[in-house]
């Protein structure tokens, strides 16, 4: 069959609205291209990324590189590559910490949306509310400026259970464990023994076996010479020593991000719950199980099916987020990349790598909740 | 709510049902109290709101220039008139809303006798608000044209500030003037973004969904600042002030978010609209602009409107490029040793404000959405 004219003229069009969009596309780009090399060659430089591989000359706070002798902190004399490197793994220290803490507290505030209890009801509303109605930036100033620096100093600071809060950071009490084989048998047996905790039905059967092991392996570990004891924190003039860690910057900006975020992802909990369908309640309460029950085996498993994407999107929003930790003074990657393009002058191509970096998190992140997502599918189910 | 005879039956149902109700109660009401108390304690014997008072200048408009607060005042005049209008589309203006606006602007003449600069003028652009809410509540010729008034809107208040040097904007003011600037410039950008998205033509597709994904990926943070930083290296010869190298960012950034919600409005339009469309001969272009659209963004206002909040709660970002915004202005003020005991006061005051902004168009949403789908299920 022909086509007729009309619609001849009509693919012929289209196709040469395809052809201009390309073109007008390309030109764009070369002209910007064009526009960038004089402006480069004007100020007597190139378009380069030289900068990367020559000596940062600058500290950073905290951070660490993985170099030939394992993980260690940023110093002045390592390349500039490796000083984003410093900044993308403070970054990332942020954001899991935050994206697993946001997510129970996100949960626990959505939950009690919906509580019996009047007062827990309006307390997480008006919470929700306040959090998601002004700025995270003034959220996170104010948990920096009017929380962590009001803390007592570090020599008046209370000290409960080996843990120094304090206005100079945080100390943990940490473990300390001996090196050689015995920790790599000690880390297999932890590694077998997370992943029988870890709740995926088809392992159900082989959990029993899973904690054997681990627990064997904690036996020959011990054999082998392994020993771990606790690190307490000691106060000094001005810090503590020993144990786990942790800036003021840090500590902010991890509230900061994981009770905003936490508003967000109980909003989202809050609307998956209420459109779960009313024969759900009822006919869970109809067989007598108590509100508990209600929720863990009827109500969330089916919430958590619902609310994954919603999640993956606040979750990729959170890891943007902790960019704002420039405000307060938190090298994270993009506080550092500030810095770099400061002392190199290679903005332009700095923004590249910190835009590539960014957008691959994104996507590290999406691809993990997709896989999550596809896990808590029930085989067969149309959603 | 509840009556007090009420009370113990209304206390029983729900503070006190089961067990673990009554102990959630039982902590939660003393910590409550206790917090409430301290808190009221602090503000009224122990906080010196004076620095608010002494400071208000700087946090509403940053370095402003004194001798043209007019200028500002008739901008402040047309943002009220438009946000009358815009509560018009929402609320119709009834006999509680009389009462509502006379106390308010009594309150602010009564309010002159502290605060004689301000609050005259305030009672004024109170009075704009309200008269112009309760003209737009009867008049749905002027409701249907509120996105072109908000442009001129926009066009005037930038107009009229303008004389002032852009880099002298600040303090709420500039908050204001970003949030309504990239939301309004959002829209038309979004609109194209989004029919480029769904469009036929391959390339422009990728190119469309390349832009959003990419936007939707990095952080606004980093989006500012590029742009800022790479703007003279670009286009050296035309040198931009920093608010509008802002400006440009933000919208750019945003206008991603605006495709996505007008996105999903396009796809809520049924497939019937566009083959009724095109079975009556409307060209592309006219089935879209007539037919398509109007449907598609009547879908996407609630997101649009929560946009709008999503800006102005990340416009204090602005400080990245050395703007002063709401924000900052209040971090400047303490920065003064003058000032140094009083931070809690300060964010005190910039949380309400904030809070309070946020509330009123998280409110206006609601309200839009709820009218919006009430519309459909005729």
């Amino acid at each position: 069959m022909s086509l007729s004219p009309s619609l001849r003229w009509r693919r012929w069009r289209r196709s040469a609205t395809q052809l201009a969009v390309v073109g007008l596309a390309l030109a764009l780009i070369v002209l910007l291209g064009m526009t960038v090399r004089d402006g480069f060659a004007a100020r007597g430089v190139n378009f380069s990324f030289d900068f990367l591989t020559s000596s940062a000359g600058f500290e950073i706070s905290e951070g660490v590189v993985p170099t030939s002798q394992g993980l260690q902190k940023f110093s002045s004399g390592m390349t500039n590559a490796q000083a984003l490197i410093a900044g993308l793994s403070n970054t990332l220290k942020v954001a899991v910490v935050a994206i697993l803490l946001s997510t129970v507290i996100g949960v626990t505030l959505g939950v009690c949306r919906l509580s019996t209890n009047w007062l827990i009801r309006k307390l997480a509303f008006w919470i929700t509310e306040f959090l998601r109605n002004t700025p995270l930036l003034i959220q996170l100033t104010f948990w920096y400026i009017a929380v962590v620096l009001q803390l007592p100093p570090v020599r008046q600071a209370p000290e409960f259970l080996g843990t120094i809060v304090s206005q100079h950071g945080i100390w943990l009490p940490a473990p300390v464990t001996t090196g050689g084989v015995g920790l790599v048998i000690f880390l297999l047996a932890l590694v077998l023994g997370l992943t029988a905790l870890v709740p995926v039905r088809a392992w159900r059967a082989g959990r029993g076996w899973l904690a054997g092991g681990a627990v064997a392996l904690l036996v020959v570990a011990f054999a082998a010479g392994f020993r771990m004891t606790l690190s307490l924190p000691q106060v000094n003039r001005f810090r503590a020593d020993g144990g786990f860690a942790v800036s003021p910057e840090y500590a902010a900006l991890m509230i900061a991000i994981t009770v905003n975020s936490a508003a967000y992802l109980g909003e989202i909990v809050r609307g998956a719950i209420e459109a779960l369908p009313r024969g759900q309640w009822e006919a869970a309460d109809a067989i007598g199980l108590s509100r508990r029950n209600v929720l863990r085996d009827v109500v969330l498993p089916q919430v958590f099916r619902v609310v994954m994407p919603s999640f993956g999107n606040q979750y990729i929003s959170l890891a943007k987020n902790t960019s704002l930790g420039i405000a307060i003074g938190y090298p994270d990657l993009f506080n550092v990349y500030g810095t770099v393009s400061n002392q190199t002058g290679r903005s332009l191509e700095g923004v590249m790598l910190a835009m590539a970096i960014y957008l691959l998190l994104s996507w590290v992140i999406s691809a993990f909740v997709n896989l999550i997502n596809s896990r808590m599918k029930i085989p067969g189910v149309r959603s | 709510m509840t009556t007090l005879r009420n009370f113990p039956r209304w206390a029983h149902k729900n503070l006190f049902a089961k067990p673990a109700d009554t102990v959630l109660t039982l902590i939660v009401v003393p910590v409550l109290a206790w917090a409430l108390w301290s808190f009221a304690h602090w503000a009224i014997a122990m906080a010196d709101w004076s620095v608010v008072l002494r400071s208000l200048r700087v946090l509403m408009v940053g370095l402003f220039p004194a001798d043209r607060m007019w200028l500002v005042w008739i901008a402040v005049g047309l943002i009220a008139g438009l946000a009358g209008l815009a509560t018009a589309t929402t609320m119709t203006f009834g006999r509680g809303s009389i009462r509502v606006a006379l106390a308010s602007i009594l309150l602010a003449l009564v309010a002159s006798a502290w605060t004689p600069t301000i609050s005259p003028k305030l009672a004024l652009v109170l009075a704009v608000f309200f008269s112009v809410w309760a003209y737009g509540t009867r008049n749905e010729y002027l409701q249907s044209r509120l996105s072109g008034i908000a442009f001129a809107v926009l066009a005037a208040v930038l107009l009229v500030l303008s004389p002032a040097g852009p880099s002298n904007w600040g303090g709420l003011l500039l908050s204001v003037v970003i949030t309504l600037t990239a939301a309004l410039l959002t829209i038309p950008l979004g609109v194209l973004l989004a029919f480029g998205r769904q469009s036929r033509i391959g390339s422009l597709r990728i190119l469309c969904t390349g832009y959003i994904e990419v936007m939707r990926s990095v952080p606004l943070i980093l989006v500012v600042y590029c742009i800022w930083v790479a703007f003279p290296l670009v286009l050296p010869q035309f040198p931009l002030p920093d608010v509008v190298r802002g400006l440009i960012g933000f919208t750019l950034f945003y206008s991603a978010y605006a495709a996505e919600f007008i996105r999903s409005g396009l796809q809520s339009v049924a497939r019937g609209q566009t083959e009724a469309a095109q079975s009556l001969g409307l060209s592309d272009f006219d089935m879209k602009r007539i037919v398509i659209l109007p449907q598609a963004l009547r879908v996407a206002v609630p997101g649009l409107v929560g946009n709008i909040l999503d800006i102005f709660n990340y416009a204090p970002l602005v400080f990245i490029i050395g703007l002063t915004d709401f924000l900052r202005a209040g971090q400047m003020i303490l920065a003064n040793p003058e000032n140094s005991g009083r931070t809690y006061e300060i964010y005190v005051f910039l949380f309400l404000v904030y809070f309070a902004v946020g509330s009123v168009i998280t409110f206006q949403a609601r309200r839009l959405e709820q009218k919006l789908s009430k519309g459909a299920r005729k």
